[in-house]
C-alpha cells in the first residue's frame, strides 16, 4: 500500500505537468497504456521542448531495456510454461513489483498482480486526478523519500550472506558515484554499475 | 508526426520490452544465469543510488530517511527497513 500511495502521488504529478503538453484525454491514455513513471516523464519532458520523435524513442528505448534484467530475475517463478500468464504478469513488470515478488514467501505471479495492480490504479487514478487539477504539495517529497527506503529495504532483504552485502553496498556506491559525475548515464549507468558488480560476483 | 503516435510508440516500447523480457526470451542459463543470481542485491542497491542521486527531491528528510534504512538494513527486514526510513523521514522533516 505505500508504495501504491507513492506511486499515485507522482500519479498526481504526471498528470499536471503532461496535461498541457498532451491533452487530457492522451494524458491519461498514456497511463492506462505504459504505466512507467521513468518512460511517461521522458518522454513528456521531451515533448514540452519540441524534441523531434525520434529523439523520444531514443531516448526512450534504454529505459525499456532495464526490463531485460528484471524479467531475468523472475522468469524463473512465474511458470514460464504459462505463456498467458507470463505475459500478464509482464504488465506489471516495475522495479518496485520485481523486488517485492522476489522478497515475498507467495508465489510471484500472485505478488506482482497484487502488487503491480494496486500500483497500476494509483498510477491510472492519480493520473486523472493531476489532469483534473489535483494538488499535492506537500506530499511530493515524503513520496520521494520512499523510493530510496524501498530500494534499500529490497537490497538487505536480498542479500543473503554478507558478501551478497558487501556487493550491493558496492554497487550502491558505484553507482551513486557514476551518477553524480556523468548523470546522463542515468537507469542504463546505474543499470550496467550493478551487473559490473554482480559479474565480480561470481565465483570462478 | 502526431503527439498520438509517439505516446503509441512509446507504449509499444515499453509494453514490448516487458513481454519480451517476461514471455519471449529463454531464461538464463549457463554464465548468465550465475550473474542473473547475483544481480538482486546489486540491482536494488543501484536503483537505491539512482533514486536518491538522480532525483530532484534530495533534501535533509529525504537523505536522513535513507541514512536511517542503511542502519538497520542489517535486519534484512523490508518493514523494519520502511518504519526507519519513516522515522528518519519525520525527524529530518522535524529538524530542517
Amino acid at each position: 500500500m505505500p508504495v501504491a500511495a507513492a506511486i499515485g502521488v507522482f500519479g498526481v504529478l504526471y498528470g499536471a505537468v503532461a496535461e498541457p503538453v498532451l491533452g487530457g484525454e492522451l494524458t491519461i491514455a498514456s497511463s492506462i497504456a505504459m504505466f512507467s513513471g521513468a518512460a511517461q516523464f521522458t518522454m513528456v519532458a521531451l515533448l514540452a521542448s519540441d524534441a523531434t520523435a525520434g529523439a523520444v524513442v531514443v531516448a526512450v528505448v534504454p529505459l525499456a531495456l532495464r526490463h531485460i534484467p528484471l524479467g531475468a530475475l523472475v522468469q524463473h517463478r512465474l511458470a514460464p510454461s504459462r505463456v498467458r500468464r507470463a505475459v500478464l504478469s509482464s504488465l506489471f513488470l516495475t522495479d518496485e513489483t520485481v523486488g517485492l515478488a522476489l522478497t515475498q514467501q507467495a508465489p510471484a505471479a500472485r505478488t506482482m498482480a497484487i502488487t503491480g495492480g494496486l500500483a497500476y490504479i494509483a498510477w491510472v487514478a492519480g493520473t486523472a486526478a493531476g489532469v483534473a487539477g489535483a494538488s499535492i504539495r506537500g506530499a511530493e517529497e515524503a513520496a520521494a523519500a520512499l523510493f530510496p527506503v524501498l530500494f534499500i529495504g529490497l537490497a538487505a532483504v536480498t542479500a543473503s550472506t554478507w558478501r551478497d552485502a558487501v556487493l550491493a553496498a558496492g554497487a550502491g556506491a558505484a553507482a551513486a558515484v557514476l551518477l553524480i559525475v556523468a548523470p546522463a548515464a542515468g537507469v542504463l549507468g546505474a543499470l550496467a554499475a550493478a551487473i559490473a558488480v554482480a559479474c565480480l560476483g561470481v565465483r570462478r | 508526426m502526431s503527439t498520438a503516435v509517439i505516446v503509441t510508440a512509446v507504449a509499444v516500447i515499453t509494453v514490448g520490452s516487458r513481454i519480451i523480457a517476461t514471455a519471449v526470451l529463454p531464461p538464463p542459463n549457463g554464465a548468465t544465469a550465475e550473474i542473473v543470481r547475483q544481480l538482486p542485491a546489486p540491482l536494488f542497491a543501484a536503483m537505491a543510488a539512482l533514486s536518491l542521486v538522480g532525483s530532484d527531491h534530495r533534501g535533509a528528510p529525504v537523505l536522513v530517511a535513507a541514512a536511517a534504512a542503511v542502519a538497520v538494513a542489517g535486519r534484512r527486514s523490508l518493514l523494519v527497513v520502511v518504519l526507519a526510513g519513516f522515522v528518519g523521514y519525520v525527524a529530518g522533516a522535524a529538524v530542517t
